[in-house]
């Protein structure tokens, strides 16, 4: 059973979001017992140590081999299991993308896929290993729901109700080793309903992931040169919440942020749903722009790509004073 | 309770090992202090002391003893 | 045993009469018809001799499984289906036409024994790991998985991954078995990518690796039958592209081809003699 209870929240924190996706699995196979976690040689990172030694029969690693990773728990879902799967999101959503594209979106195999690191948050090892595309992949595979939770709280959230899904889930996991809370207590989750966070009548930030923590910092910033945000934190990026986004328009200026690529992420799925709307506001795409930066610290690289809260505060605010 | 008391107890509680073990204990001495255990660690003392560690401090805290210098640092005198 | 090898050989000519008037039925737009001939034997002797398929009920847990990893050659798996009764005659008429449940490539269909969907090449196998592995841990010690290969497909690496956690996982209730008619669509595959020494290789990956006549349905029949106890075994089924219609074997350019109808009839006359 798992308890939301501030010392635990807080512990998920500390651990970041593998160590809280780790914690959450040893609670997977109480919830289903046809639950099995594969991994491609990261049973230690993505924080399955205790997980294995609770459930030796139930852990599967298949070696450094993603795109045999995909196909092996595409054959164990088809076969009546509940296969988790976890790897870099980098591996997941590249490397293996024709994988993913055949066994989960065309056969709609039920195979939950943990894509670890995303963003920046390895950027120390290269642009090998941090992933700002994922969302871009995935969203144009159909079939599959896209979640990327705001926090290690929302992390173990989202596993949980992953394994009740009979379909194709990809869990897109930012953040690091203590990773800011936005929850620092139990709330309701809601699978395709986006989180408003706070309310403000002037712009409407529509956060993912790790983005979520700082865009409520921007949004402080914000208010004390007197604009009002809307936060919203869209957990589920597909199915998207078309409806929060169509409420958004009332506000003058429409902000995504997210770390991930300015082109095909949480930014592109918002305005091609603005795209169909009479009357909307200016929408601003914050994110990763079209480029590899040199690697660095997660910290250093968020600054780099101005998306530390105060750099994405001050493109609000200009660009709100532009509209 | 005393801060020694209290700060025993955070490691008994959290490891569930008798009071006679904690004092030489260090990270990955026991199953229960692995990454995990380390982080529950963490968020019991943050709670029981009222304090919120730093990063490095708490990569630093590796045993039992070198906790007590690491919550010195926030004016927690461990007696 | 006469009996079951002289079916098997029926089975093979009607699988490979079926594959022509598929491919004539596409028109000018053509069908893989040298890699699907190629296998007409496979299939017969697994549909026809081996394989625990209830066609009345191809969803049944106790049930072999097939996984044709190499999609391409699906007419012969469409066929053998279509001799066993699972598929009609009319079924067959609607292959490649427009809404069809019967693709070029194998579209995952339970019902009708198309465990999975293929077509891009080398993913096959995985999934047939992952089958494998489901059965033992659901215990299901009676079922086998029967994953066809072809030998240019072995171009891809997952195929190796795959293979590497065969032998690691030791899935003795997994046969592999490869449709090695030495041509991939650019010639022969010696010539684009050696695989030699191929049965050495799939031997050192840890399978128990036999080599045989793919169109000797006695020899298919046998190694089938051979015990390969605690490791995933490999049959590697030498056999030549567009077996039985004398213009296509052996000839790269048949690899995915329309037919005339002078082609066509004299390919029906020839099969038809072996009937």
């Amino acid at each position: 059973m798992i308890e939301y209870t501030p010392q635990n929240i807080r512990m998920w924190s500390l651990l970041g979001s593998c160590g809280a996706f780790g914690t959450a699995a040893s609670a997977l196979p109480e919830i289903d017992k046809n639950i099995l976690i594969l991994t491609a040689d990261l049973c230690y990172y993505s924080g399955l140590t205790r997980f294995k030694e609770t459930y030796p029969d139930k852990l599967i690693n298949v070696g450094i081999a993603e795109q045999n990773l995909i196909g092996v728990a595409a054959g164990l879902a088809k076969e009546g299991f509940n296969p988790f799967v976890t790897t870099y999101a980098s591996f997941a959503s590249l490397r293996c993308a024709d994988q993913v594209k055949v066994n989960m979106g065309y056969m709609k195999l039920p195979v939950k896929l943990i894509g670890l690191t995303s963003g920046l948050s390895v950027g120390i090892l290269g642009p090998t290993h941090m992933c700002t595309e994922d969302i871009a992949v995935m969203r144009s595979i159909p079939n599959i729901t896209i979640l990327s939770p705001a926090d290690c709280t929302e992390t173990v959230k989202c596993v949980l109700e992953a394994a009740k899904i009979n379909s194709p889930v990809y869990i897109r996991l930012t953040g690091s080793f203590n990773n800011p809370a936005v929850y620092k207590k139990d709330y309701d989750f809601h699978l395709y309903s986006a989180d408003t966070i706070k309310n403000g009548d002037d712009i409407t930030i529509i956060a993912t992931g790790s983005m979520v923590f700082n865009s409520i910092k921007a949004a402080q910033i914000l208010e004390k040169r007197g604009l009002n945000s809307t936060v919203i934190n869209m957990h589920t990026l597909k199915p998207l919440d078309i409806e929060i986004i169509k409420k958004s328009c009332k506000t003058k200026l429409i902000v995504t942020v997210e770390e991930h690529s300015i082109y095909g992420g949480l930014g592109a799925a918002v305005s091609e749903t603005l795209g169909a709307i009479n009357r909307k506001p200016k929408h601003l795409i914050i994110g990763i722009s079209d480029e590899y930066k040199h690697a660095g610290e997660y910290k250093y690289l968020l600054e780099q790509y101005g998306l530390s809260p105060e750099q994405i505060a001050e493109k609000i605010e200009k660009s709100y004073k532009e509209t | 309770m005393n801060n020694l008391e209290k700060y025993t107890k955070v490691f008994t509680e959290t490891f569930e090992i008798p009071e006679e073990e904690v004092q030489s204990l260090k990270y990955q001495d026991i199953k229960a202090w692995d990454s995990v255990g380390h982080m529950g660690l963490v968020a019991k003392l943050e709670e029981a002391f009222d304090i919120m560690m730093e990063t490095d401090d708490i990569i630093d805290l590796s045993s039992f003893e070198k906790g007590k210098e690491i919550l010195a640092k926030y004016d927690v005198e461990i007696k | 045993m006469q009996n079951i090898i002289k079916k098997c050989n029926h089975a093979a000519n009607r699988i490979r009469l079926d594959i022509i008037e598929m491919t004539y039925s596409t028109g000018s737009t053509g069908a893989h018809a040298g890699g699907s001939l190629s296998m007409a034997e496979i299939m017969s002797v697994l549909y026809c001799a081996v394989m625990k398929f209830d066609e009345k009920n191809p969803c049944k847990e106790n049930r072999d499984r097939l996984i044709l990893s190499k999609g391409h050659g699906v007419m012969a798996q469409y066929a053998a289906l279509k001799h066993i009764g699972v598929l009609t005659k009319d079924d067959l008429k609607t292959f490649k036409k427009n809404g069809s449940f019967l693709y070029a490539h194998p579209s995952i269909n339970p019902s009708i024994g198309i465990e999975f969907s293929s077509g891009s090449l080398g993913q096959g196998l995985s999934l047939g790991v992952g089958t494998a592995l489901g059965l033992k841990i659901k215990k299901n010690f009676s079922s086998k998985v029967y994953v066809v290969l072809g030998d240019g497909e072995c171009n891809e690496g997952q195929i190796w991954e795959a293979a590497m956690s065969a032998s690691h996982f030791k899935l003795d209730n997994l046969v592999v078995v490869i449709d090695k008619n030495r041509l991939q669509y650019d010639g022969e595959t010696d010539t684009i990518l050696d695989l030699e020494p191929f049965e050495k290789k799939w031997e050192s990956f840890g399978f128990k690796t036999l080599s045989v006549n793919g169109h000797n349905t006695q020899a298919l029949f046998d190694a089938f039958n051979t015990d390969h106890n605690k490791q995933p075994m490999c049959i590697i089924a030498e056999t030549i592209k567009g077996k039985g219609v004398s213009f296509m074997e052996n000839q790269t350019k048949w690899h995915n081809c329309a037919l005339s109808k002078e082609q066509y009839e004299l390919a029906i006359q020839e099969i038809g003699g072996a009937l």
